[in-house]
């Protein structure tokens, strides 16, 4: 290591890397229809169960499917970096999710098609919605603290 | 793993620490991007990037896209060891700077 420029200016050239990073950790939170527009996609797939129809189920889980690849694509054209997204609190998030959206379908299953209660489904569709907000926002605080504190 | 500090006089320019800082974070981003984030024009972010490239830190990527051309510029791992060792440098460089003791001026008379 041999510079002679003096502790002031690294710690300004410093500061600018923070500062750059912070940017960058702002540009990747999600705008805020993001999320909800995800869990309306989950929510729907879920709630057409209610109606027993299974071709428009399937048709559901292509729109799903579908819905979820453009909205992605739109977020990463608006961002314009392409990122590791599961870094180890991301992933931890991302699997909580998952098995949370797994326990509320279960559950409406065994109560609908076991127990006959109708409108499980329904409940269940808006439930994923608020869980689909929810975690994304948790995904969000967890991708801008783990870009802050990195340099 | 701890990065041994070497300062990098190429990475050391504002604009390029800049660009390695922002670069260092993702896989790649678009030129664009790179350009807001650093607040330039379009031919200083060319400049700086042509220098990045030619020591071997920075790939660029072109994709055609319905007709349209899109830059995307990434690290090499040559440009991420030398990104980390620079700021291990800095970083060094700092604590030296805070480790000396404060020497008092003596008013002139």
């Amino acid at each position: 290591m041999s510079a002679a420029i003096p502790p002031e200016e690294a710690a300004s050239a410093m500061a600018a890397i923070d500062d750059r990073r912070a940017w960058l950790a702002d540009r990747l939170i999600a705008p805020c229809w993001y999320h909800p527009a995800l869990g309306v996609l989950a929510g729907a797939l879920i709630a057409v169960a209610e109606t027993r129809n299974w071709p428009l189920f399937y048709w559901a889980v292509a729109g799903y499917s579908a819905g979820c690849g453009a909205l992605m694509w739109m977020n990463q054209r608006r961002v314009g970096v392409a990122v590791k997204y599961f870094r180890r609190r991301v992933s931890i998030i991302f699997a909580a999710q998952v098995l949370t959206l797994s326990a509320l379908v279960a559950v409406a299953c065994w109560l609908d098609l076991d127990r006959g209660r109708r409108g499980t489904f329904l409940v269940a569709g808006v439930l994923a919605v608020a869980i689909t907000i929810v975690f994304g926002r948790w995904t969000d605080r967890a991708l801008r603290a783990d870009f802050q504190a990195r340099r | 793993m701890t990065t041994a500090a070497r300062f990098d006089e190429i990475v050391h320019a504002p604009n390029r620490l800049q660009i390695c800082a922002m670069l260092a974070a993702v896989e790649s981003a678009d030129f664009p991007t790179v350009r807001e984030g650093l607040g330039v024009a379009d031919s200083v972010l060319s400049k700086h990037v042509r220098v990045l490239h030619e020591a071997g830190y920075v790939t660029i990527h072109k994709a055609t896209c319905a007709s349209r051309v899109r830059t995307s510029l990434s690290l090499t791992t040559a440009g991420r060891a030398a990104y980390q060792g620079h700021v291990a440098a800095l970083q060094a460089i700092v604590e030296n700077g805070r480790k000396k003791p404060e020497v008092s001026r003596r008013p002139s008379r």
